[in-house]
């Protein structure tokens, strides 16, 4: 477990300054915040964000877990408490409960090659996890980062995805569902841009993010590499309310996502219904 | 054998509204000028003085007793401040509970609620500061089938002070070191009898064990023995789901009821300019229990919010904490407007397999 506002009163937030507010596209913004309290995180682990008098929800922090005294949220506007995350603005308050949840068991990585595949908004968590991969990248054998959006104007964090892109140290390829006049490089579905690895399918560890579809369809491609149950690592996203394992909402079969996951290796959920859904 | 007599009951009761909210079970035949249909309701009621209308025994009243442990609408923070909201001024003294709520009842409330990651504060402090006072069942009615579920009609854990009806007064028992004091605070109210008056009760409780085996008989309910065999996994597709589900119109009210059923929401509005944050039960039998971003739902059916509600009482539960969320109550079956029995759900998943 990490560290974090587990003081007497588990629903209370923490009071939180916002630093800025970053457009990433039309749906899509990055707020940095300040908590007053101490809150740091573990790469995979969520937090539950309060726009005052709105109302919670939950996200995974975009930014490096190494980074102890500020957060970066990247949230799509989807809906009540989304819309008013959109219109925050530098100085406001909001308020912050969390760490919840179990992260990436980076640990377990070690020597391994690791596959970090995305898909659409996905990047965001992902953002996170590769700040913590690259910071300690000689730990592993070798990095691979695959990921895909429908379009290149979905593509977020444009300038460090160029970054990443021009290291020699991580294998990069991204891919777009549909081009544009500007567009160069590849065209076609996420699951297309598996084919050039050679990776040691006994330890090879691959994370996946992306929508429920993305997910799942990606996950049977892996398998179909050869990738094992074990190493595919899945981030859950569930309806949630009190990411504390009491509300219920969020149950997976016999595990609660909020508290269990939400990241979870494919074999501890792939005997449970509708687990895509 | 400690005995207290009704008098003596009634005085320990106003004594008890010193430091209490002290709550009674009362027997009804109409709300207002509204008549009960089946025959008499039992419900809490705040003790002001002892009238007719109290019944120590028979049967659980129509609340679940989870309702003075986690209200349906609570506040749980304000702003930004650690401090736990303002409670009650006094704790709760709730009498006449019976074994339903105290075994099954607590033992699912309590797992949720006291998990040691995450204490819910206001859930502990009501569980150390209420007091029970709780009470053999007298009779039976035909909804409770407590006895399949695994539980006996009278209290065996979870209780300060017990209270089996007798001739002329109450047996009196006690269960926890709270209870051991309030009875010594009220010494002179309490009196000692034979071991013989214990036969008196000992007599009854068959009598209701055998009213209760009698209703299971009748509708044919089956016992905890038989869910073990993965009931619902074997019935995943099964058209029971379908068809139980049909007449249901997704009122919420068989969760609200339960004495098991613990999900939530957390509800945040404006108090003044700080925000207000509330803890409101809530049921997954409802359209949004698990709708996510975007308005996809894993559960957009009715029939699969039933088979879940069932998969959580009889599958999960059963696997994570080795209990059957399900008490035999019989709350849900005298509430459903839709005439949903659980009993036959439970019976046409057994036979089914
Ligand atoms: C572990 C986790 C991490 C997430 N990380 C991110 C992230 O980094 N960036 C991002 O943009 N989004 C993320 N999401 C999704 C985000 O939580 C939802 O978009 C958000 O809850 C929608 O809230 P809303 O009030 O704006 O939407 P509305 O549709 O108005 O929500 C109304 C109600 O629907 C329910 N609801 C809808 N969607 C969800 C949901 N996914 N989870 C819980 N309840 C929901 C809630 O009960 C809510 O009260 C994450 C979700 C989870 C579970
Ligand atoms: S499911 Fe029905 S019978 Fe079982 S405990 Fe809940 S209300 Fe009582
Ligand atoms: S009480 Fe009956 S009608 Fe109401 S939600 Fe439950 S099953 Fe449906
Ligand atoms: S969010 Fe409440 S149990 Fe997981």
């Amino acid at each position: 477990m990490c560290s974090g506002n587990r003081d007497k009163n588990i629903y209370r937030p923490i009071e939180t300054e916002v630093l800025d507010v970053v457009t990433e596209s039309p749906a899509i913004k990055t707020v940095k915040l300040r908590p007053r309290e101490e809150l740091t995180f573990q790469t995979g682990q969520f937090i539950e964000l309060t726009v005052p008098g709105v109302g919670e929800a939950p996200f995974t922090p975009s930014s490096s877990p190494a980074v102890k005294d500020t957060m970066d949220v990247t949230i799509m506007k989807v809906g009540k408490v989304t819309e008013k995350v959109h219109e925050l603005k530098k100085g406001d308050i909001v308020g912050l409960r969390g760490p919840y949840g179990v992260g990436y068991p980076l640990d377990e990585y070690k020597d391994k090659e690791v596959l970090v595949f995305g898909g659409g908004v996905g990047l965001a968590p992902l953002r996170s996890l590769m700040f913590a991969l690259l910071d300690r990248i000689d730990d592993f054998k070798k990095l691979y980062f695959r990921y895909g959006a429908k379009t290149p104007g979905d593509i977020i964090y444009k300038d460090l995805v160029r970054e990443w892109s021009q290291r020699k140290d991580l294998d990069f390829r991204i891919t777009v569902d549909k081009a544009d006049e500007e567009w160069t490089g590849h065209v076609g579905l996420v699951t297309t841009i598996l084919d050039d690895m050679d990776v040691d399918l006994e330890t090879a560890i691959a994370v996946v993010c992306g929508p429920p579809i993305m997910m799942k369809f990606g996950t049977f491609k892996l398998l179909e590499l050869g990738f094992k149950e074990h190493n595919i690592y899945l981030s859950m996203e569930k309806n949630m309310s009190c990411g504390l394992g009491k509300c219920g909402h969020c149950r997976i079969g016999t595990y609660y996502a909020c508290k269990d996951g939400p990241v979870f290796s494919y074999d501890k959920i792939k005997d449970f219904h509708d687990i895509w859904q | 054998m400690k005995f207290i007599t009704n008098e003596n009951l009634a005085e320990l009761l106003d004594a008890l509204k010193e430091d209490y909210r002290v709550f009674v079970p009362v027997k009804k035949t109409d709300i207002g000028s509204y008549p009960i249909k089946k025959g008499a309701q039992r419900y809490y009621r705040e003790y002001e003085e002892f009238t007719d209308d109290i019944v120590i025994g028979e049967v659980r009243p129509f609340e679940p007793l989870k309702a003075f442990f986690t209200a349906a609408r609570e506040v749980v923070a304000k702003g930004f401040t650690s401090e736990v909201p303002h409670q009650e001024d006094k704790p709760f003294a709730i009498v006449g509970v019976k074994n339903c709520d105290l075994r099954q009842g607590f033992a699912v409330q309590d797992h949720v609620y006291k998990d040691h990651d995450y204490e819910d504060p206001f859930y502990v402090k009501n569980r150390e500061n209420n007091l029970i006072i709780a009470s053999d069942c007298t009779c039976a009615i035909d909804t409770c089938f407590c006895r399949a579920a695994g539980n006996q009609p009278y209290p065996e854990e979870n209780y300060d002070i017990n209270l089996s009806p007798v001739r002329d007064g109450y047996l009196v028992e006690v269960g926890s070191a709270k209870g051991e004091n309030l009875l010594e605070k009220h010494a002179s109210l309490i009196e000692q009898v034979g071991e013989e008056r214990a036969r008196e009760r000992d007599q009854q409780r068959q009598r209701v064990t055998e009213e209760v085996d009698s209703n299971i008989e009748q509708y044919e309910v089956p016992t905890y023995s038989k869910f073990k065999s993965d009931i619902i996994e074997r019935n995943w597709d099964s058209d029971v789901w379908y068809e139980e589900s049909k007449t249901c119109v997704e009122c919420g009210a068989c969760t609200i009821i339960c004495p098991t059923c613990h999900c939530f929401f957390l509800y945040d509005q404006k108090d003044g300019d700080k925000m207000e944050r509330l803890r409101v039960w809530d049921s997954c039998m409802l359209k949004h229990y698990a709708r996510v971003a975007g308005g996809e739902n894993p559960r957009g059916e009715l029939w699969m919010r039933l088979r879940n509600r069932f998969e959580k009482k009889f599958d999960f539960f059963p696997k994570v904490a080795d209990f059957y969320a399900c008490t035999g109550c019989g709350r849900c079956v005298s509430a459903c407007p839709a005439k949903i029995d659980i009993r036959k759900v439970l019976k046409r998943l057994v036979d089914n397999v």
